[in-house]
């Protein structure tokens, strides 16, 4: 027994000082092949910044691997860049049939393939792929269709903006990357989104007005205004913080109506809203919610506004006997803070 | 060599990203200007004290020290006081931009950036010198 205990000791001992060599040689590997790859991008980076741009070297007689780095380089840059840099480092891969390249593994039969073609595509800033990225927002694996959307968003494609909508309110796109990608096809998607305002379904009506809030200007407060008698209570609230975040004027009127509104999270939206407009009209009202609504957020997102608005007129207020606990509370605020 | 000796004007790029520190050295020296490089803030502000670049191009988010700090301690020195910042940034909120402005920056340029639209801010504010 002792014999065979020494044996497996000894056995452990080795394997174990195997598997440490082992690990150690990768990781000198790894280091080296790092090393080398760091050597080389800065061997072709000069190249690269020709490219950028827009000089043509010539760049048919790199080796395979050293194409693919070169190609890194570029996608790098795309994501730094607008106008004419970006335009040459799309049509570099175009030229040299990289955009194809991804494209057609669009379709490989793996996702983690499919995935990283559709992240690429983004950074090769090519809008030719657009189509087929919007065809990936449909893709079964949850990764390519992630990877698809961010794309779409790094190329800015305005018409994606659409199907981008539909696959965040689907739940297809995780919310946020949906999101940040019509935010980064940015005030181009605006066309687009104010066709879905009167969409069927409610849930695409309030992310499509959400966006209309944070993307548009003033301009887009006419059709914002309607949506303040929207048949869902969801829409009416998210069109009283877009029209609060527009700062459009002539919003006030609606948004002292929304005060009313028998949901108290829209009546809550629309103080706020009023105290971002900033419209010194409708403090009467507001004070009139702020003391009277049976909803304590309410009453205090009402008493809110009033000292953004006219903290003069809050002070005011709070010295009459029957003020109210919000009104008080939000003029005690401002004491505070001043 | 001095600013008064100097016949093309010097500017110094900061940025910790090698890819758009060669860039932007490349797009200015392209359009006549010497340049020194440094890829981080400390590199950035001893580089501004010994050689009185022109015009100096800062990354906000650089190591060791940030744009906006170096800017600060550009501005506080007699020696480099007047040298007009330009600063490049990812972080475009307006607090962000206001602090830049507050450090002593003339201007700023937010990523993703166009190589022209940079060119031609550095050639107004040299212009106007």
């Amino acid at each position: 027994v002792t014999t065979a205990l020494a044996w497996c000791a000894i056995v452990c001992g080795v394997a174990s000082a195997g598997c440490t060599v082992a690990l150690a040689l990768r990781r000198l590997a790894l280091a080296r092949q790092e090393r080398r790859r760091a050597e080389a991008e800065a061997r072709l980076r000069p190249l690269a910044v020709m490219l950028v741009e827009g000089e043509v070297p010539d760049a048919s007689t790199l080796e395979a691997g050293d194409a693919e780095i070169l190609a890194g380089v570029l996608a790098r840059y795309s994501r730094w860049l607008t106008g004419d840099a970006r335009s040459h480092v799309a049509r570099f891969f175009e030229r040299e049939g990289g955009v194809d390249a991804e494209m057609r593994a669009l379709g490989d039969r793996r996702a983690w393939r499919r995935a990283t073609a559709a992240y690429t595509l983004g950074d090769m800033a090519s809008t030719r792929a657009a189509p087929a990225l919007v065809a990936a927002l449909d893709d079964h694996a949850r990764a390519v269709r992630a990877a698809a959307a961010r794309s779409l968003g790094r190329l800015g494609a305005a018409d994606a903006a659409e199907p981008l909508v539909l696959a965040l309110v689907e739940g297809r796109v995780p919310r946020a990357v949906a999101g940040q990608a019509l935010l980064a096809i940015g005030p181009n998607a605006l066309p687009r989104l104010a066709e879905l305002v009167d969409h069927d379904d409610a849930t695409v009506r309030a992310s499509v007005i959400e966006l209309i809030g944070l993307l548009g200007d003033a301009a887009a407060a006419a059709f914002l205004l309607e949506r303040l008698r929207d048949a869902s209570a969801e829409v009416r609230a998210k069109a009283a913080r877009a029209l609060g975040r527009l700062a459009a004027d002539e919003a006030a009127a609606g948004l002292r109506a929304a005060l009313r509104d028998r949901i108290p999270f829209v009546r809550v939206s629309a103080a706020h809203a009023l105290g971002m407009v900033g419209d010194r009209d409708s403090v009467g009202d507001l004070l009139r919610v702020a003391r009277a609504d049976a909803v304590p957020d309410v009453a205090q997102a009402a008493s809110g506004a009033v000292g953004r608005i006219a903290p003069d007129l809050l002070l005011r207020a709070a010295t009459v006997p029957d003020a109210g606990p919000h009104v008080h509370e939000a003029a005690d605020l401002l004491e505070l803070r001043a | 060599m001095t600013v008064q000796e100097r016949v093309v004007p010097l500017v110094l790029v900061a940025d910790d990203d090698p890819d758009i520190r060669a860039l932007v050295t490349f797009r200015l020296e392209k359009a006549g200007y010497d340049v020194v490089q440094a890829a981080d803030g400390e590199e950035a502000l001893q580089l501004a004290r010994e050689r009185t670049p022109d015009l100096a191009v800062l990354d906000v988010m650089m190591p060791r020290l940030t744009g906006d700090e170096v800017t600060r301690q550009i501005r506080a020195d007699e020696g480099t006081s007047a040298i007009p910042v330009i600063l490049l940034t990812a972080r475009v909120q307006e607090a962000d931009v206001a602090r830049g402005f507050e450090a002593g920056a003339d201007d700023y340029i937010k990523k993703p950036f166009s190589p022209q639209e940079l060119r031609a801010r550095v050639q107004a504010i040299l212009g106007r010198r």
